[in-house]
């Protein structure tokens, strides 16, 4: 276990397991983190990214294994760690009756400050997330969905957290407001040096955020690395190729067996991963009127985190959402995206209730 | 300051902010006042009864506004859970004993004023208070920890159930203990068997007992004593229920 001389920044995690029933929600996982670092955990709903923070933040004791936070273990040390944290759940918690105000005052003076500086701390929070001109009397549960979650941070850094967990925090949040968490995230990062640990389900803003990635999939790690290194393991270049039918999809995926043995099919499209793509199109072309499929597209490009996924858990994660205002309604669940398991599903549905009490 | 006042304090302001959660209670306590010393009062002109009717009632409406008041201290908490704020407030350094507590001190607070409202509401209906000062200001604190009995068990159903309309439920369910009792007669008068024995063993009477000693007939030691050792015992059992049901349900670690 690390020291802790009061800045300890790191996250730790040995075999660490939480099942629910005989269904684990995670299942063995190890981490280490240092201290510094935008660390980004990716999965699909049901990956288990939200028990782990539950975990990690003190709330939700695990049923085997042990994590430290900020060098203090979390199940014997909780005091401690939350002392030392900030969290943002995936569902914002505030007091719709109180004003933005109130609550980070009420939320400073639970962590030890004085009125004064409560208040004080207050206004630059307020500054902070943007919401300094909203009406002081107006209360939260009047606030729109995006403004509800950059309050939600506002008050996850009352404490000036050492390290900040944020839990899917801009899911449902219209792309504007999805920037703005984005780049005061990258400012606690770079200009506080706080460690943040960001679970999402948009690849995008694993790749924009995160310096190292975990992707998670049924309660395992299954991939960890930088952005560029996991792209790199599936390929330099991608050839996509689009089909008319689904159909047509799954007999080129056979056809080019023999040409690109790396290559994955999801939905109309196939994606080939070669050293150097453009050398092979003249050859997939052929192969592909030979056996006469009808091809309607063919794009060149860099490989993505989706194909990392894709390739690591053999499902498509969910794509970015444009215009998705409203914080609860979250974007649409395409296929595979729940852990198309359903006793699992009903497990960690179960697991929300044994946490939230 | 104390993160238990902290909550306190926030507790007294949002139930401020909705004066709908109080005043229905405060109604109901005052017609129970007017209604039963109005069609009842004769009851004082039996051989034998001591001091006046309203002196006798009071506690009754008193008693009932705790039992309708205790809900407010469960709803707040259900609302807190359902909101998320719980688990915001429980990812502080702050106790989780403030966290449950708060809310049933701030009921027990709203509660204490509403009696102490309904009682001067009963002086101007020209009560005359047996043990003077001093017993009108004890009966008050009667109040207040039989408040806290209450609220700690709402606090408690509200937790186990995460229910606002069952934990409600579970609240009213202890209306018939005040009727269970020597609710509108004194004990002499009561000669129906079963409820002579349903009240001996219900608490209520007790609290009846103490109330009516200071109102009616001045300071009894014996009345007070048991009044009051059956109000702190009954406040500390559902208090220390509403803490280990937190315990169990959020499994937080200390």
């Amino acid at each position: 276990m690390a020291e802790h001389d009061g800045e300890d920044r790191t996250i730790t995690a040995e075999g660490l397991r939480r099942t629910f029933g005989a269904v684990p929600a995670v299942d063995g996982v190890d981490l280490h983190i240092p201290g510094g670092r935008i660390f980004g955990f990716l999965g699909p709903n049901g990956a288990g990214k939200s028990t782990l923070v539950k975990i990690l933040t003190t709330i939700l004791d695990p049923t085997a294994g042990k994590a430290t936070v900020a060098g203090y273990d979390v199940q014997r040390q909780g005091g401690k760690v939350r002392e030392a944290i900030g969290v943002a759940l995936q569902d914002v918690g505030l007091d719709p009756l109180m004003t933005a105000r109130e609550l980070l005052v009420l939320q400073s003076q639970l962590f030890g400050k004085s009125g004064e500086e409560a208040r004080q701390k207050a206004e630059r929070l307020l500054v902070t997330v943007g919401l300094d001109d909203v009406d002081p009397k107006k209360r939260a549960g009047a606030y729109s969905g995006g403004m509800k979650r950059r309050l939600d941070l506002a008050l996850a850094l009352v404490n000036d957290p050492r390290i900040l967990f944020l839990d899917e925090p801009t899911t449902g949040l219209d792309p504007a407001s999805r920037v703005g968490i984005w780049e005061e995230v990258r400012r606690l990062n770079e200009e506080l040096g706080m460690t943040i640990f960001l679970t999402t389900q948009y690849l995008e803003e694993a790749d924009r955020l995160a310096d190292e990635i975990a992707i998670i999939d049924k309660g395992k790690i299954v991939a960890r690395g930088t952005p560029d290194e996991l792209k790199r393991e599936v390929g330099d270049e991608v050839v996509e190729l689009q089909f008319a039918q689904c159909e047509e999809a799954a007999q080129a995926y056979d056809a080019l067996a023999g040409i690109a043995p790396n290559r994955q099919a999801s939905g109309h499209d196939v994606r080939l991963y070669f050293g150097r793509a453009a050398e092979n199109v003249p050859e997939l072309v052929r192969a592909l009127d030979g056996a006469g499929i009808r091809l309607q597209g063919l794009t060149i490009e860099q490989p993505s985190l989706d194909d990392v996924f894709l390739r690591v858990t053999g499902q498509a994660l969910e794509h970015e959402v444009d215009g998705a205002g409203d914080a609860t309604a979250g974007p649409p669940a395409p296929d595979g995206l729940a852990s198309g398991e359903p006793a699992r599903d009903a497990a960690l549905a179960a697991a929300n209730e044994e946490v939230t009490p | 300051m104390s993160d238990i006042l902290l909550l306190i304090g926030r507790s007294l302001r949002n139930a401020l902010r909705q004066p709908a959660t109080i005043i229905p209670n405060i109604a109901i306590s005052v017609f129970f006042l007017f209604v039963y010393n109005g069609g009842l009062n004769s009851v004082a002109k039996l051989p034998g009864f001591q001091g006046s009717y309203l002196g006798f009632i009071l506690p009754v409406s008193i008693v009932s506004a705790a039992v309708g008041g205790a809900g407010l201290a469960g709803q707040t908490l259900i609302k807190d859970i359902d909101n998320g704020y719980f688990t915001k407030l429980l990812l502080t350094p702050t106790r989780r004993l403030a966290v449950i507590w708060g809310p049933m001190i701030a009921s027990a607070i709203i509660l204490t004023a509403q009696v102490v409202l309904v009682m001067f509401i009963a002086l101007l209906m020209g009560l005359k208070v047996a043990a003077g000062p001093g017993g009108f200001v004890l009966v008050v604190v009667l109040a207040f920890f039989w408040g806290m009995a209450f609220a700690g068990y709402a606090a408690f159903m509200a937790l186990k159930t995460k229910n606002a309309a069952a934990a409600q439920a579970a609240t009213f369910a202890f209306f018939p203990l005040i009727f269970l009792s020597y609710t509108f007669v004194p004990k002499q008068y009561v000669t129906t068997g079963w409820l002579k024995v349903a009240a001996t063993i219900n608490p209520t009477t007790y609290v009846f007992d103490a109330m009516r000693s200071l109102l009616n007939t001045g300071w009894d030691a014996s009345s007070l004593g048991i009044g009051f050792a059956v109000t702190l015992g009954f406040a500390t059992l559902t208090g220390a229920m509403a803490l280990w049901a937190a315990r169990g349900a959020t499994k937080l670690a200390s």
